[in-house]
């Protein structure tokens, strides 16, 4: 099962890097938001990774640990970052 | 038609956005690939550990262990209960509030108190699992055993099996290989090849006399209902009277053995294996059900530890099996590099924690590759965290912070308290008789510690990546990480619940799509 976990995660994986190549191409970023959009998505790929792996051992808590810190917290960084620095830009066009 | 769309086909390669959006792809991707297989590399160096050279630190009066010195070669022996009464007099005395107090008889009683199907753990189903688990024509002996008597059965020094043409292996690597390959089919899940070191075997070893037919008949004396509150007091008083007795009839006697004159050969190493227990099992201790995967686990090293002495006797060279006898199995596992000593006193290997059983063999062959003592940070890490002694329900644990030579836990100063411990190696010391007593006290192997241990997980990626960062991770990081383990739901015990949820792992069987086993999960990696 865990095989088709990392599948999952590694179409996920190329959707986000395709989704932040489309996104360099209509804004204009400064290196360290690109850095921590970067992690952001990173960390929610690692949240559902270990949510997955947590609810398939049958531990929930863990899941629902993984889902509310690492999803959650790239998730939060994901949107502040979208609303201060690529909504106005797109906005503008 | 065509030429039309063959131009829009040049169009469109032209098109410097989706050429840019290519080429931002690969770049992107590609880099972040670098990242993580970097990082997968990184880690698999990690789990893999460091040569420890600085391993074993001993003190200047540090010596090998009399094997009469451990708690299970006194509590089963009643010749070392005539010799030493001040022993049972004091721990009596020191914990029980009676003076009276005796392993040796509590030991016949062991595991046979009956059940409470009132009790999550204690019922009759875990009682009637925690026996079938022994290999129950056997118990006696693997009992026997279990409690470090030599020459037992499955643990038997017999050489006359011995081939007489050797196998000649073209390289070390080979020969290791084929000996891991072996192990690995009966069972293990780490095997490590030691070279032999006397500093580890006991010395004398002790043959207590006591034999699995004597085990058998003492477990099977008629017994009153040990549920009625006293019969088992009562019971006890009256086997103290008969048990010299009954020794003098049954011929039972004791003796000390030399690696010089009684053992059949010099050994030249040691092939340490761990078989494992089952996460979810462990997951219910203390109790009758997790009990079980103990039984299980010592059944397996009987099977595991003869079957490889017997595929090294095939081969032409001489081998003798070996459980808890002959010597410190934690102290071989580390010196195989299977893991590190942990703060229960058990040896936690990376990806199990102390969730295994280990057993050895001693062998005059030495044409391998001999492995060394690893670390991972495992023993550090253990300094930050308390866990195991903080669900130990007899306090048997020790709560220092840091490793030290000497027994220093309650009633240190009381003259010849530590007789069970070995003193001399600078380690976390237990004190095994609080722990055994705990056991015969509450029917079960208890195992509280094992369940609890931050390093216990079942075989899945996100524990590895843990066990990965661990040896980088600093020491407040470690602190942190063993409150997260029970925060994240881990690692309790005396939990009813773990009890369910262990009943139900059978759900799904017929298919197992997670391949779930011994491993407590699935273990595809």
């Amino acid at each position: 099962m865990q095989l088709i976990l990392w599948f999952c995660l590694g179409i996920l994986f190329t959707l986000m890097v395709q989704g932040f190549a489309y996104l360099s191409l209509k804004v204009t970023l400064k290196w360290w938001v690109w850095g921590a959009s970067f992690i952001a998505a990173v960390t929610i790929l690692f949240g559902l990774a270990w949510a997955s792996a947590s609810f398939e051992e049958g531990v929930a808590q863990s899941g629902a640990l993984a889902l509310i810190f690492f999803c959650g917290s790239g998730v939060l960084l994901l949107i502040w970052l979208w609303r201060v620095f690529v909504k106005p830009q797109l906005n503008t066009d | 038609m065509n030429n039309e769309h063959e131009e829009i086909s040049l169009e469109e390669l032209e098109n410097p956005n989706r050429r840019n959006f290519i080429k931002r792809t690969a770049i992107g991707g590609g880099a972040a690939l670098a990242v993580g297989f970097g990082a997968y590399g990184a880690g698999k160096a990690s789990v893999e550990g460091r040569v420890d050279e600085n391993w074993p630190i001993l003190a200047d009066d540090f010596k090998p262990m009399d094997q009469k010195n451990t708690i299970w070669s006194y509590a089963l022996s009643p010749h070392l209960m005539m010799k030493y009464p001040e022993r049972n007099e004091q721990f009596g005395r020191l914990h029980k509030d009676n003076p009276k107090y005796n392993f040796q008889v509590q030991v016949t009683t062991f595991e046979s108190k009956g059940w409470d199907n009132n009790k999550p753990g204690f019922t009759q189903l875990d009682n009637a699992l925690q026996h079938a688990s022994w290999l129950p024509p056997y118990m006696p002996e693997l009992r026997v055993g279990a409690a470090g008597q030599p020459q037992t059965q499955f643990f038997s020094w017999d050489q006359s099996g011995v081939e007489k043409e050797q196998y000649q292996f073209t390289s070390k690597k080979q020969a290791s290989d084929a000996i891991r390959s072996a192990a690995r089919l009966f069972g293990a899940v780490r095997c490590g090849i030691a070279k032999h070191d006397s500093r580890w075997d006991y010395h004398p070893i002790f043959d207590s006399g006591i034999t699995g037919e004597v085990m058998g008949a003492m477990s099977s004396m008629p017994k009153p209902d040990l549920s009625q509150p006293g019969a088992i007091e009562g019971f006890h008083s009256q086997l103290k009277v008969m048990m010299p007795q009954m020794v003098q009839q049954m011929g039972v006697e004791s003796k000390d053995l030399t690696w010089e004159d009684d053992f059949p050969f010099k050994p030249k190493s040691v092939i340490v294996m761990a078989v494992p227990m089952d996460y979810d099992n462990m997951a219910t201790a203390p109790s009758k059900c997790s009990t079980a995967t103990v039984g299980d686990g010592y059944t397996k090293m009987a099977t595991l530890a003869s079957s490889i002495a017997k595929f090294i006797q095939g081969l032409g060279y001489q081998a003798v099996a070996s459980g808890n006898d002959l010597g410190n199995s934690v102290a071989y596992g580390i010196a195989a590099g299977l893991g590190e000593g942990g703060r229960n006193n058990q040896l936690l290997v990376p990806g199990y924690g102390p969730r295994v059983r280990l057993c050895k063999v001693y062998t005059d062959f030495d044409f391998v590759e001999h492995d060394q003592p690893h670390n991972w940070g495992i023993t550090d890490f253990c300094k930050s965290c308390k866990k195991c002694g903080e669900a130990c329900p007899s306090d048997a644990i020790d709560m220092s912070d840091d490793t030290h030579f000497y027994f220093e836990g309650e009633h240190k100063d009381e003259p010849g308290y530590a007789w069970s411990n070995h003193q001399g190696v600078k380690k976390f010391h237990t004190d095994a008789k609080k722990c055994f007593d705990y056991w015969l006290e509450s029917d079960t192997d208890c195992a509280a510690c094992a369940a609890a241990c931050t390093f216990n997980e079942p075989d899945f990626w996100h524990h590895w990546f843990i066990m990965a960062i661990n040896p980088i991770s600093p020491r407040f990081l470690h602190a942190a990480m063993a409150e997260l383990h029970p925060a994240f739901g881990y690692g309790s015990t005396n939990n009813p619940e773990k009890v369910k949820k262990f009943w139900k792992t059978g759900e799904g069987m017929r298919v197992n799509m997670q391949n779930k086993s011994v491993f407590g999960s699935s273990n595809i990696t």
